[in-house]
């Protein structure tokens, strides 16, 4: 009798057991499968996008290039992003920050994002150097922030800038604390998050970004990494170009030219 | 056949969670995603015309402002858009074709955000000391009495 019970009971687990994970095995099954068909398509990227017109994103692969040495930080870049992509007050897709640096201190101040320009600063040292550093995302290859986005809102396109589907966002901040380069927020209107695009709006129609088209002083310089003999191009290609916190590996696609230790 | 019933059970259980997995997958999952990666195709589109083109550059400028933009391509302001003084065009010129007058901003302020002398400038950019500019301190003054910015001379 108790032999037959153990045994009895001993089988109806394995049976049941054997069972679940037969049951668990289909279950994954299924959906690998449906995630599979739908890397799949995935695969068949070089189809027209939706909306797009003439566009194809496959023939471009665009970077932005800051030579430091030419910004006056005048602010004409982050006023002219303010009006073309209605960003909210108080936050910024682009902005300038000052350095005023000495052998012994440094002094960083970015008032109003330098979107009024800068008036004139008193530090409590003896400075050496000041300098202005434009900045805006970074739109990295490795970006950590579309890594943490829980329902695939963020995503970075095949020509290389990274964006933000509003539709899609349910406004958490994970990817706004993600970034090592601050260039992300929650827009106060519609609690989603929002950053730079390098103006895609205008890009995919043959125009540079906002900023671009208004610095007085090609500090700020946007070009096509796969397009022969672009001016950006050449700098990344044959010249000495440094990336912001080039230690994170986030491969950033916005270049620097004379850039400082200071500058993060 | 005495586990016939467990068997038949286990049937039911798996078929209905592989139902709502389905049927939720089709709900929640816009019909686009996936399409070139993990996020929404149709977003790509939607980006590229979210908002309409509001700084044209100053060559579509010129295209009513001959005289003017000649002349600023001749001077020192010739990196200088139109639309860093003047508003962006398309405040100017709405979609529709109608033509706004836009604000002249003729303040001591904006050439000042350029040219006032403040650390971190590059020196070899032209810059006024406040201070010591013409007849003593010149703060507030109308810069554009003596200086002409489609062709500024120093």
């Amino acid at each position: 009798m108790s032999d037959c019970h153990d045994g009895c009971n001993g089988s109806r687990r394995e049976f049941l057991s054997g069972t679940l994970k037969l049951a668990g095995g289909a279950v994954v099954t299924v959906i690998g499968g449906a995630a599979l068909a739908s890397s799949g398509s995935s695969a068949g990227a070089g189809a027209p996008l939706p909306g797009g017109g003439d566009y194809d994103w496959n023939e471009h692969l665009w970077a932005y290039l800051v030579d430091t040495t030419k910004c006056i930080g005048c602010g004409s870049c982050v006023r002219a992003c303010k009006a073309e992509n209605d960003v909210p007050e108080g936050f910024f897709r682009t902005w300038i920050e000052r350095y005023v640096v000495g052998m012994d201190d440094s002094h960083v101040d970015s008032p109003n994002g330098g979107m009024d320009g800068f008036p004139p600063v008193q530090v409590g040292f003896v400075a050496t150097k000041s300098f202005f550093v434009p900045k805006i995302c970074n739109h990295c290859r490795a970006t950590p922030c579309t890594q943490v986005c829980p329902v695939g809102a963020s995503y970075r396109t095949k020509d290389g800038a990274v964006l933000v589907d509003a539709d899609s966002c349910i406004g958490c901040g994970y990817c706004v604390q993600a970034c090592p380069y601050g260039s992300r927020f929650i827009h106060p209107a519609t609690h989603t998050a929002s950053k730079c695009t390098w103006c895609y709006h205008r890009i995919t129609k043959g125009l540079k970004p906002a900023c671009v088209t208004v610095c007085p002083t090609q500090a700020r310089q946007f070009g096509d990494l796969k397009k022969e003999g672009d001016p950006v191009r050449n700098v990344v290609e044959h010249d000495r170009v440094q990336i912001l916190q080039g230690h994170l590996l986030t491969e950033p696609q916005c270049y620097y030219t004379h850039l400082d230790k200071e500058v993060r | 056949m005495e586990h016939g019933k467990h068997v038949f059970r286990i049937v039911i259980l798996v078929a209905v969670i592989l139902a709502v997995v389905v049927l939720g997958r089709g709900l929640l999952i816009p019909k686009t995603y996936g399409l070139y990666g993990r996020f929404r195709g149709a977003n790509v589109g939607e980006q590229m015309n979210i908002r309409p083109v509001l700084h044209a550059g100053a060559a579509a400028c010129a295209d009513c402002h001959g005289d003017q933009s000649t002349k600023r391509s001749a001077g020192a302001h010739k990196n200088v858009s139109c639309e860093i003084c003047h508003a962006p065009l398309g405040a100017h010129v709405k979609a529709d074709g109608t033509v706004v007058k836009p604000p002249i901003d003729r303040s001591f302020t904006l050439c000042a955000r350029c040219h006032r002398k403040v650390a971190g400038r590059p020196a070899r950019f032209p810059q006024v000391d406040l201070d010591q500019h013409v007849n003593g301190p010149v703060e507030g003054k109308v810069c554009l009495q003596c200086h002409d910015p489609h062709s500024p001379k120093p």
